[in-house]
């Protein structure tokens, strides 16, 4: 099993996590929601495998690059 | 007799440049990931086609005045076909003195040379294949005095800029003159992993900073494709980048004194996609794909992206269409909205020049909500990079088409059409425009309506609704300040249309393009 990072394209703030720990995601499903310069920017599962951990919130401030989903797969 | 004996010196001379470094070299190359440069030539031109030239220079060790035994010059150069078009390729040989230069009578490429006396003396394009480390300070003692910089001149890379294609693949650790050599580049491309650029490499950097940094912290693809842009594309692997290559060259001329390939390939330009109808969320704050839209828009498979890992808000690429070479400028809007950031405008730049001088129409996408705004980016100069944006489309001479498919403001939205020119601008239903955002703007406009008002809030939402009613791109059309408004399915036809047109054009304006002026 391999830990794969997924981080956020952008600077903003988390606005909707629409996914939890243990779900199984298909590549390019929407992960979380990130709000940046007035958009709802997605967070895309780069693989497909199952949500490990999440390593920010709702409402958290989140920058570009960082680690916001890791996913095993 | 003939003259057998010396034809026969000059077979067993060739089959020592074949050994290049000798195999214990090879093997480590090959040990590191890395291809030899012979291997590389072969991988990267039309079979057999390599002519080398220079292939008997070498530092040969004499017995009774007869060739017992020759180290090849550390650079393999010639002529090479690339889908039947003539190039100029060149080479450091790292296996022999890791690719340092030889002192020979006359350099053999690299930085000026025969490589690239050839493609601007023939008008060919060049392609560099990078591997070495370039100067030593050990030359001084060799020489007996410290060379000036500028010993081996860049003037000719630099005229080759304003000629003919030049591509750089920096296939190894580049510091110094090779390093800045893939920079004069109209495109570069490194390989993950086993290559690395850097102005200079981690014992200078300990020494000058006592920073520690391993090579590829320092300079491989992460930092210099991604976040400083100084390479434009990164390859998986040498085969890939080499098939990167002759792709890359598919689009253009030989020289800027032809139009780019027309290459026909069937997809039909009446070609229908239904997907385009909804491919723009009516929810304004909900992204969706550029990529998607190029995808479905321009000839199939054809769009080939340029520094797709750097100023991601932007998206450039060459593509086709009915078969027209053409560049694609589309902003993103999965990355903050789109906004123009000073990377941004920087790949902006650089593409338009690129397409300009090769004689490429360019088509924008347009999806931008104004240059990036906060701290960070006035900090980084954003108003300065993006003006240089403005700037440069208004300097380019190709033909331009702009469709508007959502926002397009302020600044940064002039400088995705052709004011100088025809400016010809169509938009999607979705499209949306003015001098800044009505959010916001209503806010510093009406500031003291607003605050005089009983219930601000409300007053605010009043008056950002009643300006929204102007912002159809029905009303512009009416008043001809937008050329027209289509189907999205329609784009794919219109833009054939126009852009076979535009052939003749682009046929009358071959030549130098020369740019006066002083970049912002």
């Amino acid at each position: 099993m391999a830990r794969e990072e997924i981080e956020s394209e952008v600077t903003g703030t988390v606005w909707k996590i629409e996914t939890k720990v243990g779900d199984k995601v298909m590549e390019g499903d929407v992960l979380m929601i990130i709000e940046s310069m007035k958009m709802e920017i997605p967070v895309l599962a780069t693989e497909a495998g199952t949500i490990a951990e999440f390593t920010t919130e709702e409402t958290e401030p989140v920058s570009e690059g960082q680690v916001v989903v890791i996913l095993e797969t | 007799m003939g003259w057998e004996e010396s034809v026969a010196e000059i077979r067993r001379r060739r089959a020592w440049a074949q050994a290049q470094g000798g195999a214990d070299n090879v093997a480590r190359q090959h040990a590191a990931g890395r291809l030899t440069v012979r291997e590389r030539i072969a991988g990267l031109v039309d079979d057999g086609s390599f002519r080398e030239v220079g292939g008997l220079s070498a530092s040969v060790t004499y017995e009774n005045g007869v060739a017992v035994a020759a180290t090849p010059a550390p650079y393999v150069c010639g002529l090479a076909n690339i889908d039947g078009r003539p190039v100029a390729v060149g080479g450091e040989d790292f296996t022999v003195r890791g690719g340092t230069s030889a002192g020979l009578d006359k350099r053999k490429g690299g930085q000026g040379g025969f490589s690239e006396d050839l493609a601007y003396e023939y008008r060919i394009p060049l392609v560099n294949l990078i591997d070495g480390a370039g100067g030593s300070v050990a030359s001084a003692k060799q020489r007996g005095h410290a060379v000036f910089p500028g010993v081996d001149s860049f003037d000719r890379s630099v005229q080759l800029l304003s000629e003919v294609p030049v591509v750089s693949a920096v296939l190894g650790s580049a510091a110094g003159g090779p390093a800045g050599r893939a920079i004069l580049s109209h495109w570069s491309v490194m390989v993950e992993g086993t290559s690395q650029i850097f102005a200079a490499g981690p014992p200078v950097v300990a020494r000058s900073l006592g920073q520690k940094i391993t090579k590829e912290d320092l300079g491989g693809v992460p930092v210099a494709v991604a976040a400083g842009g100084t390479i434009d594309n990164a390859a998986p692997s040498e085969e890939a980048c080499f098939a990167m290559i002759r792709r890359y060259l598919s689009f253009m001329p030989q020289n800027v004194h032809e139009a780019p390939p027309r290459v026909v390939a069937g997809d039909p330009a009446g070609r229908i996609e239904e997907a385009l109808l909804d491919a723009v969320p009516h929810e304004r704050r909900h992204p969706y794909d550029m990529r998607r839209i190029i995808e479905l828009v321009f000839d199939r498979n054809s769009s080939f992206e340029i520094q797709p890992g750097h100023g991601k808000a932007l998206i450039t690429s060459l593509a086709r269409l009915d078969g027209h070479v053409v560049g694609i400028v589309a902003n993103n809007p999965m990355v903050y909205g789109g906004a123009m950031n000073v990377a941004e405008s920087n790949k902006q730049c650089h593409f338009i020049e690129l397409c300009d001088t090769f004689h490429i129409p360019l088509v924008f996408l347009v999806d931008v909500p104004g240059f990036m705004v906060g701290e960070q980016a006035e900090r980084a100069g954003v108003l300065r990079a993006g003006m240089r944006a403005v700037y440069v489309a208004s300097q380019a001479r190709v033909p331009v088409m702009t469709v508007v498919i959502r926002k397009c403001y302020g600044m940064a939205g002039m400088a995705t059409c052709h004011q100088a020119g025809l400016n010809l601008r169509i938009a999607w239903p979705s499209a949306e425009w003015g001098s800044l955002p009505v959010e916001g703007g209503v806010a510093v406009a009406y500031r003291r309506e607003i605050a005089a008002a009983a219930d601000p809030k409300q007053r605010e939402a009043e008056l950002e609704a009643e300006l929204r009613e102007y912002a159809s791109p029905f009303r512009t059309a009416e008043a001809f300040g937008v050329e027209d408004i289509i189907d999205p399915r329609e784009t794919r036809a219109y833009l054939c249309r126009f852009i076979g047109a535009a052939q003749g054009r682009i046929k009358t304006d071959i030549g130098l393009k020369p740019r006066a002026g002083v970049r912002p």
